[in-house]
């Protein structure tokens, strides 16, 4: 294959690569969920299961970033609904930091989200997955923005 | 006597306050002075650059890098220390994470130049110099990108006992042994564990002397910063600013781990906290922007404009 067509075929089959953290009490049972139930959601974001939303150092969302994912989600128990009490809330704080750490820095803000999705909210997971995935195609690759 | 440790210290952009430091061991001078044989110094020994070029690869023991590579001329310098040091020295946190001087890279360098050269408020017409003055580089990458180093001896300054431990350690042949532990370590303020009310910008109400200065609202990056300064700061009633970058592993993202410890001391509500922290990119990431995760975005895009 020419390096034309290689281009060609790699920007007409771009798609999104979307890390999601999930907890492991409301969304990842939320994503689960949305699984068993047949929900259909873009295949895009690729699942890492975490304890608690409180777990998740702002570290892990940059270097994702940094490393070349297009997109972050970030996913937990509603507000009040922590297992652990107040490990979202503690999220919720960083989110706010960090979310306008990286409108300085000139990164664009469609390709973050944070959501909250209990166990039995399998369409609101899946509807948040398809909001990023159609954000982040809006946005562009990760790697163009630097250009 | 022991023999002389042959050294050169090379300084790139900074303020030279970590030389400053050095300098500061006053008496102990005496008794590391002699011990050492300076092959380069520029500010202090009369060498020139063409000096250091001169000697053979790997002749000199140690050199000792001070400030970031703002210009060309700095990282050749860098360049040239590397080539011709058996062993280099990161030295203060511009070496090791690119300091201050690194939050020139949340602007582009023409605004940069605009601010400090063609709009300058002291100044009329100005103009950016280019005569008889190094090329400067478009970009502040962190030093690390350019040369590896053996030895990462953070600091704004590194203190002179930090320093003396590891000249001490140098001269003897021996690996310099630094403790992990954060500031909050050498911190002798009352901590209980409450979550913070709200944030308050250093200038307002009066700290209570005996608590936690980060538990009374004060934005305090002592426990995600390396505690080489033994809780200088702290101790004395200010704030800390998180000079000494990350604990180690040092490669950690600094700016990231103070927002996510600032998240877990106060989980306030969203609007409240992006009205009372104004610039998290200034506060969180002011001493290693060029070295975090958000500064290598940055250089990247940087790259891509300079590949065009």
């Amino acid at each position: 294959m020419s390096t034309e067509a290689q281009t060609q075929t790699t920007e007409k089959e771009w798609e999104p690569k979307i890390l999601a953290f999930c907890c492991n009490w409301c969304s990842y049972a939320g994503a689960d969920l949305a699984g068993t139930s047949r929900i259909q959601y873009p295949p895009n974001a690729r699942i890492i299961r975490v304890n608690c939303t409180g777990r998740i150092d702002i570290e892990f969302i940059l270097a994702a970033l940094d490393l070349g994912a297009d997109g972050v989600l970030v996913s937990g128990c509603h507000p009040g609904d922590c297992h652990y009490t107040s490990g979202n809330l503690k999220m919720r704080a960083r989110w706010a930091l960090f979310e306008k750490a990286i409108e300085q820095a000139g990164i664009d803000p469609r390709r973050i989200r944070l959501q909250w999705a209990s166990a039995s909210e399998a369409q609101i997971f899946a509807d948040g997955v398809r909001t990023l995935v159609e954000q982040v195609k809006e946005a562009g690759p990760i790697r163009r923005s630097w250009e | 006597m022991t023999e002389q440790v042959s050294i050169a210290l090379g300084q790139g952009s900074s303020c030279w306050g970590c030389f400053q430091s050095l300098i500061d061991i006053h008496l102990k001078l005496a008794d590391v002075l002699p011990l050492l044989d300076i092959k380069y110094w520029q500010a202090v020994v009369d060498y020139k650059l063409s000096d250091l070029e001169s000697y053979p690869d790997k002749s000199i023991a140690v050199g000792v890098y001070e400030g970031m590579a703002r210009t060309e001329e700095d990282v050749h310098l860098l360049k040239t220390l590397r080539a011709k040091c058996k062993i280099l020295i990161a030295f203060g946190t511009c070496s090791c994470f690119g300091g201050i001087p690194g939050m020139a890279n949340f602007y582009d360098i023409e605004d940069c130049y605009d601010v400090k050269f063609r709009n300058n408020k002291t100044f009329s017409d100005g103009e950016v110099p280019s005569e008889n003055v190094p090329p400067i580089e478009s970009i502040v990458r962190p030093n690390r990108h350019y040369v590896d180093f053996d030895v990462y001896l953070p600091g704004c300054p590194p203190t002179s006992s930090l320093i003396l431990t590891a000249l001490t350690s140098l001269i003897e042949g021996k690996e310099i042994e630094l403790p992990p532990h954060t500031v909050c370590h050498y911190c002798s303020r009352e901590k209980k564990e409450t979550p913070v009310p709200e944030i308050l910008r250093p200038f307002k109400g009066n700290a209570d002397p005996d608590r936690c200065l980060l538990e009374q609202g004060y934005i305090c990056l002592g426990s995600a910063t390396w505690g080489l300064c033994e809780g200088q700061c702290v101790n004395k009633g200010v704030t800390c600013r998180g000079c000494f970058g990350p604990p180690p592993p040092i490669t950690q993202d600094h700016g990231a781990a103070s927002i996510s410890m600032l998240g877990s001391y106060a989980p306030l509500l969203p609007d409240e906290l992006k009205e009372q922290v104004p610039d998290p990119i200034g506060y969180f990431w002011r001493f290693d922007y060029p070295s975090s995760h958000l500064g290598n975005m940055r250089i990247k895009r940087e790259d891509a404009k300079n590949a065009k």
